[in-house]
């Protein structure tokens, strides 16, 4: 990979790229007030869960298959994204971010994605795949970024929540690396019949948010 | 709207390799059940009914307040690796049908290597018309390996509900899943456009991947529930009320003229319960399937 690449890489999946990452805790905020997530092993637990069974695993075989797809059948991989949350929070939390990083990008000019835009909502790592396609990104590399970058959300989320200490949000970081890589290597193969998971208990989480009283986050 | 023929009932290489354990000759139970209903004045009627293999359907004693009700039975007693059953079900414009399952499904253990047991049911919901589809638990015993697709069709003014009941080991009798293979897949299109797919994807120690914390939390029994009609999203409250009394744990969500139900339970028998007080705030008055309540 060029390092034009690797520096326009950084600069998308960064926390300061206006996706509004820092607003979605993806259920988070209901499993800590269920008491669910209320320490770091805790943290761990679920956000190792999330990675590999859940949307972590969902939206890597999502972005590769953005990545890989041509653009007469992309639609049908946006149609599918769309499709595949499994509630209303979690629906607004890939598209909105979809959205703004697709608006975001367009300093660095994609047509493809400006193009599928118009044809309808466009999940976050779709989004991502199509961009990273565009600018000759490795697809490892973007996916390794894109699961990063959601560890990172997530983490940091978590640390405001529950509260944590910093360092012990960077632990879990560090501790999730075996998950990233599993799930990186895992979803090689891509093809639309894996996805899918069996983060049940992140599902009910992120629908339980929909109803809850006291909210810092969108979902 | 294309509509899948009872005739193009085969193995489908997209699912999984050829079948090796057909060609060589182990005995696998294949079914084939394919109905069609139509309206009639105020009534619902059967226009056509093919059986095949070990699936078959009887239609149930109209009752009072409930819909024409068609029961499906598999012959084979269980469902074992390498089996295949496809149910296609048309509800014309205005018909109103219940399609129950006879009792709970029970998936055996499949000898490694051996091919998926494979489900395929089919359902195609005209406009102004209604299908509710209620199979009851899925049993899993240890080592299945089950690929199930539930594909529906349905018109924007359309009516539909579902419910999915996964039960890994009978609890009450000590079992515990510690390999399983199951990809179990709801897709749901309005109008030609798919607006739901909901998969889930288990592999490995069932029991242990249960008890992790955002997978089961220790639950045993999952179930979700996906219901699609112009009122969806109303009865979202009402489902929430219901549930929030169960001794499970639970999620409800509605957004874009569906619903869509998590729950999950230490056991079966408390999955029942929720679904059964989830299915009164979805279906109003109209009593469950007789089969139901055995």
């Amino acid at each position: 990979m060029k390092t034009e690449a690797l520096i326009r890489l950084l600069a998308w999946l960064s926390p300061s790229f206006p996706t509004g990452a820092f607003a979605y805790s993806h259920g988070l905020e209901w499993a800590v007030e269920a008491g669910a997530v209320s320490d770091e092993p805790s943290l761990l637990g679920w956000l190792s869960d999330v990675l590999a069974y859940g949307s972590g695993h969902t939206d890597a075989v999502l972005l590769r298959l953005a990545w890989r797809t041509s653009d007469a059948a992309l639609a049908q991989v946006a149609e599918l994204a769309a499709a595949a949350c499994p509630c209303r929070e979690r629906r607004i939390e890939t598209l909105a971010q979809g959205e703004a990083f697709a608006r975001a990008a367009a300093v660095w000019g994609s047509p493809r994605l400006a193009g599928i835009m118009q044809a309808g909502p466009v999940a976050y790592p779709v989004a991502v795949g199509v961009l990273a396609a565009d600018h000759g990104i490795a697809e490892d590399a973007a996916l390794a970024a894109y699961l990063q970058a959601l560890a990172t959300n997530l983490t940091s989320a978590a640390v405001r929540l529950i509260p944590l200490g910093q360092t012990s949000g960077l632990r879990v970081l560090a501790k999730l690396e075996p998950v990233l890589l599993r799930v990186i290597a895992d979803t090689r193969a891509a093809s639309p019949g894996d996805i899918g998971g069996a983060c049940f208990r992140s599902d009910i989480a992120a629908m339980r948010h929909e109803t809850q009283v006291t909210r810092l986050f969108r979902t | 709207m294309s509509r899948t023929s009872a005739a193009a009932f085969r193995y489908e290489p997209g699912l999984s390799p050829a079948p090796s354990s057909l060609r060589a000759g182990l005995q696998r139970a294949r079914g084939l059940l394919d109905v069609k209903f139509r309206r009639r004045g105020e009534a619902t009627i059967l226009e056509s009914l093919r059986q095949e293999g070990c699936l078959k359907a009887r239609l149930t004693r109209p009752e009072p307040g409930s819909w024409t009700c068609l029961v499906a039975l598999n012959c084979s007693g269980g469902v074992a690796a390498g089996d295949l059953l496809h149910v296609v079900l048309e509800a014309g414009e205005g018909a109103r049908v219940t399609l129950a399952g006879q009792a709970a499904e029970r998936f055996y253990r499949a000898m490694p290597g051996s091919l998926p047991a494979q489900l395929r049911t089919e359902l195609q919901i005209a406009p102004g018309a209604a299908i509710e589809w209620l199979p009851q638990e899925t049993i899993l015993f240890n080592h299945a390996n089950l690929e199930r697709e539930l594909d529906v069709r349905v018109t924007a003014d359309a009516w539909f509900l579902a419910v999915e009941t996964l039960i890994f080991g009978r609890t009450a009798m000590g079992e515990e899943v510690r390999q399983v293979r199951l990809r179990d897949r709801i897709r749901l299109r309005r109008d030609g456009q798919l607006i739901l797919q909901d998969a889930v994807r288990l592999d490995g120690d069932a029991a242990a991947l249960l008890d992790r914390p955002a997978v089961g939390g220790g639950a045993r029994a999952v179930a979700t529930i996906v219901h699609a009609s112009p009122e969806a999203e109303a009865v979202l409250d009402g489902l929430r009320a219901v549930l929030s009394e169960t001794q499970t744990q639970w999620g409800a969500s509605g957004w874009n003229g569906m619903l869509v139900a998590r729950i999950c339970a230490v056991s079966g028998r408390y999955a029942r319960s929720a679904v059964i007080a989830g299915l009164a705030a979805l279906r109003g008055a109209r009593p469950l399937p007789r089969v139901w309540m055995c």
